[in-house]
């Protein structure tokens, strides 16, 4: 089988993955996609705070106004773009980019719902957190596939520090 | 990763222009200058559900970092629990924390003690 995701040397980006996966990636998408605010409890881990120190409450308050909508639009941005390119055969490297970052997102989100610990075992099959935390595996194998082909684009070495 | 507490970490600061006059509350905003110089710390927590890879990425991607420094400080993050991955300004720090948020990773700053 070839790999699912491939850089092309037109710079886009091949996607092979059964319909089913790709049903299961736009359907999580547009169920997440209402619920992306920093108060909703489901989506919240995908706003963390920026002020640990609890004596820096004002910087941290200050934070949240200057950037939430900013996090939000970022975030509904890559999920719509998951959406409405989830059967798509090849995506544009913004998108690809989108794509990463919908995935990343909503496997915090499964995540943290499942409240995952690195030495977790899974779970039995009779387990009712069984199908979710098979999601939460497939979207892992997913990054893991999608890292390895942006990571390949980058220069090993480095860019001179301090250019974004 | 952090600076030992009590040690005189920023030891590049700006100098304070000396005052003629000891007057005791022109030494009180000399440390308050000071204190605002502290350079801030961007901090990459460890969490169990981000891949190992993905940290390493980010890090080169954001920062441009070297993919052994990027592996480097990755593995602090997973073995120590954190690492400082960048330093500046408070605007600079809370512009490379909001970049972390946007790619899911736990990142917070504080200032350097």
């Amino acid at each position: 089988m070839s790999a699912p995701f491939r850089r092309r040397r037109d710079g886009r980006f091949v996607v092979k993955l059964d319909p089913s996966v790709r049903a299961v990636l736009a359907t999580l998408a547009q169920q997440l996609l209402p619920t992306l605010d920093s108060d909703e409890p489901m989506t919240r881990r995908l706003f963390p705070p920026a002020y640990a120190d609890p004596d820096h409450a004002h910087e941290e308050q200050e934070y949240r106004d200057l950037v939430d909508n900013a996090l939000v639009g970022h975030h509904r941005q890559a999920f719509t773009v998951l959406a409405e390119t989830a059967r798509a055969d090849t995506l544009s490297g913004a998108e690809f980019d989108d794509w990463m970052s919908a995935i990343g997102s909503i496997r915090l989100v499964i995540g943290t719902r499942l409240d995952v610990s690195e030495d977790m075992a899974e779970p039995a099959a009779d387990d009712p957190a069984a199908p979710e935390y098979a999601l939460y595996e497939l979207l892992g194998q997913l990054q893991y596939l999608m890292v390895e082909v942006l990571a390949a684009g980058l220069p090993p070495e480095g860019r001179p520090e301090g250019i974004l | 990763m952090s600076a030992p507490a009590g040690a005189s970490g920023a030891a590049s600061e700006p100098a304070v222009p000396e005052r003629a006059e000891p007057a005791g509350d022109v030494l009180v905003d000399i440390e308050e200058v000071q204190e605002t110089d502290k350079p801030w710390l961007v901090i990459v927590w460890n969490d169990p559900i981000n891949l190992m890879s993905f940290v390493t990425y980010v890090l080169q991607k954001l920062f441009g970092y070297s993919k052994e420094k990027a592996t480097k400080l990755m593995l602090d993050v997973h073995t120590k629990g954190r690492a400082v991955v960048s330093s500046g300004t408070r605007e600079r720090a809370e512009l490379d924390v909001y970049r972390l948020h946007e790619h899911g990773l736990w990142a917070t700053m504080e200032q350097s003690t």
